[in-house]
């Protein structure tokens, strides 16, 4: 079939057609809870949904900040980042030197043990949650840092290791190789050598394993019920919140905040990464 | 390929120096992994073999032998949760696959703005799941919710109750999810019709096939070993859909949107039935097996449809 030209024509609009359909579909659901976060609770408890505001408040995103808020908002982000930032430093810490045995040098068993860090997210978590509940109670860990950042660590670390790998076997060989040759001993080589070159993967770690810990919900909610431990994933429900809408809405946009500037960020690696898993 | 041969040989030249070191380097991890997932994981074999009590205290009452499956397999609660579970499961894989393949095919081409959809169609995977569950609480608002605004401004009643109806709530979970797992299928897709040769499709046009000819005869089955890996990642995470359900609907109304996943929160946490919870957990874990080896048959049969 030959295109005409008016054929072409005809498909250039289906094009732009599309991609407005596609670009507001995936964008509302985000716009409408910015905009809500934005308009007083009167019009926003309307029936006249207003899509396009025609004055802009922040009043919910002070009152949630304030001093005198139901929910403790800005304690629980401080909880969060702590909790956050810990997990993602030790978890890197510990899947960085685990990465580079497995895709460097002779484990026994290395095949079991990627495999079995892969499997693992076949199950459910809740499979793993009901002893590690019972343990956490009996080692009085329930409602404390540790008791959160500790699971946290163990859901990220087989996908951290899996990660870290795939930037460990992009360091070319003859680097370490040229370092061995030299008389470099292990120590030497990965301190020296080898983490210095993994710099842009460990950073990329730490924000990843940052993510995952701020946006977990199930362990907070289950391993902790004191609101001086809240994290911000739980914030949204242990709260009585759901009585001001844009309160809540505010709160929504501030827990999705630092995850959609890092993911707006590094959206083309994230692409790579992806595209990287389909060739293979 | 010379790069496999080399990793080889610095795998010999370092492990001659220090097996021992490499064993170090992974403990830690290992440990860690083996204590938070192994050791559970059989704990909680015990867990659904016996009868446990958790007040006042955690106490194995007696061996229950199989009685937990045995009572999880005669429950007409156990397979409702099932027949919800593989309808979500299915649906979620076939709708966002659908959208995702259209929306990968709209970004293959070459357009103004395309850079910009392209974040766009992105960002849902950024929101925190718990975010997007309050999003779409706030979306699916049965007063003053967008949606029925919405429907309102173009004239319609826009008096639907999403999460309301037993049937309706399940779509609205299947559509607040739908819309989370677009990112990832649409990049994963993408990344596949990349890869299709441009070549091959030049040759279909050349040959007299259309656009749509084209996609159907020759894009498509190439493009089966891709699509099915999102398949297998998409039903996994179906199957332990849990934040979005829980924000949304707690499961109902009246265990509509109770998934198998779902269950074992109810008996584990709201009952405190970790016996049952146990067992339905692990049969879960069979079902989401048993759901995997069959894609990954039809994987392994593309491939080799796909190569010759």
């Amino acid at each position: 079939m030959v295109a005409t030209a008016p054929g072409r024509a005809v498909r250039r609009v289906a094009t732009y057609v599309g991609a407005v359909v596609v670009l507001i579909v995936m964008a509302f659901p985000l716009y409408g809870i910015i905009l809500t976060s934005t308009q007083t609770e009167r019009d926003i408890r309307s029936a006249d949904v207003a899509f396009v505001p025609t004055y802009i408040t922040t009043e919910h995103y002070t009152r949630i900040f304030s001093a005198s808020s139901g929910v403790p908002v800005a304690e629980s982000m401080v909880n969060s980042l702590v909790v956050a930032i810990t997990t993602a430093v030790v978890t890197v810490a510990i899947a960085v030197p685990a990465a580079y045995a497995l895709n460097r040098m002779r484990v026994p068993g290395r095949r079991l043990i990627l495999g079995g860090f892969a499997a693992i997210y076949v199950l459910p978590t809740l499979l793993f949650v009901m002893p590690l509940f019972i343990t956490v109670v009996q080692l009085g860990l329930y409602d404390t840092y540790i008791g959160l950042v500790l699971p946290y660590v163990a859901f990220t670390l087989p996908f951290m290791v899996w990660i870290m790998g795939s930037f460990v076997r992009s360091i070319p060989v003859a680097v370490e190789e040229m370092a061995l040759i030299d008389g470099a001993g292990l120590p030497q080589l990965i301190f020296r050598i080898v983490l210095p070159l993994l710099r842009p993967g460990i950073f990329a770690g730490l924000l990843l394993g940052f993510v995952l810990a701020w946006v977990e919900f199930l362990t907070p909610l289950l391993f902790t019920s004191n609101l001086s431990m809240l994290t911000v994933t739980l914030g949204l429900f242990r709260s009585t919140m759901d009585i001001e809408i844009g309160q809540l809405a505010a709160a929504t946009v501030m827990t999705a905040l630092p995850v959609i500037l890092i993911t707006a960020f590094f959206q083309r690696n994230i692409t790579e990464v992806i595209t990287a898993g389909v060739e293979r | 390929m010379t790069g496999e041969v080399r990793a080889e040989k610095t795998i010999r030249t370092v492990s001659r120096r220090g097996r021992r070191a490499a064993i170090a380097l992974v403990a830690p991890a290992v440990l860690i992994v083996a204590g938070v997932y192994a050791y559970p994981a059989i704990t909680t074999v015990a867990y659904s073999l016996s009868d446990i009590d958790l007040s006042p205290r955690f106490r194995i009452v007696r061996f229950a032998g199989l009685d937990n499956f045995i009572n999880q397999l005669g429950s007409e609660r156990f397979w409702e949760a099932t027949r919800i579970t593989l309808y979500f499961g299915l649906m979620l894989c076939l709708v966002t696959v659908v959208v995702s393949f259209g929306i990968a095919l709209l970004l293959n081409k070459t357009f103004l703005g395309r850079g910009l959809l392209r974040v766009t169609v992105l960002l849902p995977w950024a929101v925190p799941p718990v975010a997007s569950g309050v999003l779409w609480v706030q979306m699916f608002h049965a007063e003053f919710g967008f949606l029925n605004g919405l429907i309102r401004a173009f004239g319609g009643e826009g008096g639907i109750i999403w999460l309301g109806g037993q049937t309706i709530a399940l779509h609205s979970v299947l559509i607040a999810e739908v819309w989370r797992w677009i990112p990832f299928a649409t990049i994963f897709l993408l990344a596949g019709l990349q890869i299709v040769p441009r070549t091959v499709k030049e040759a279909a046009a050349i040959d007299g096939a259309g656009s749509w000819r084209t996609l159907r005869h020759v894009t498509l089955p190439l493009m089966l070993p891709v699509v099915i890996p999102v398949v297998i990642f998409l039903f996994v995470w179906a199957m332990k859909v849990f934040d979005t359900i829980f924000v949304l609907t707690r499961g109902g109304p009246s265990r509509a949107t109770t998934t198998l996943n779902f269950l074992v929160y109810r008996q584990g946490f709201e009952q405190f039935d970790f016996g049952s919870a146990a067992s339905t957990a692990y049969l879960l874990s069979a079902l989401t097996v048993l759901a995997i080896a069959g894609l990954g048959w039809m994987l392994v049969r593309a491939r080799r449809l796909a190569g010759a």
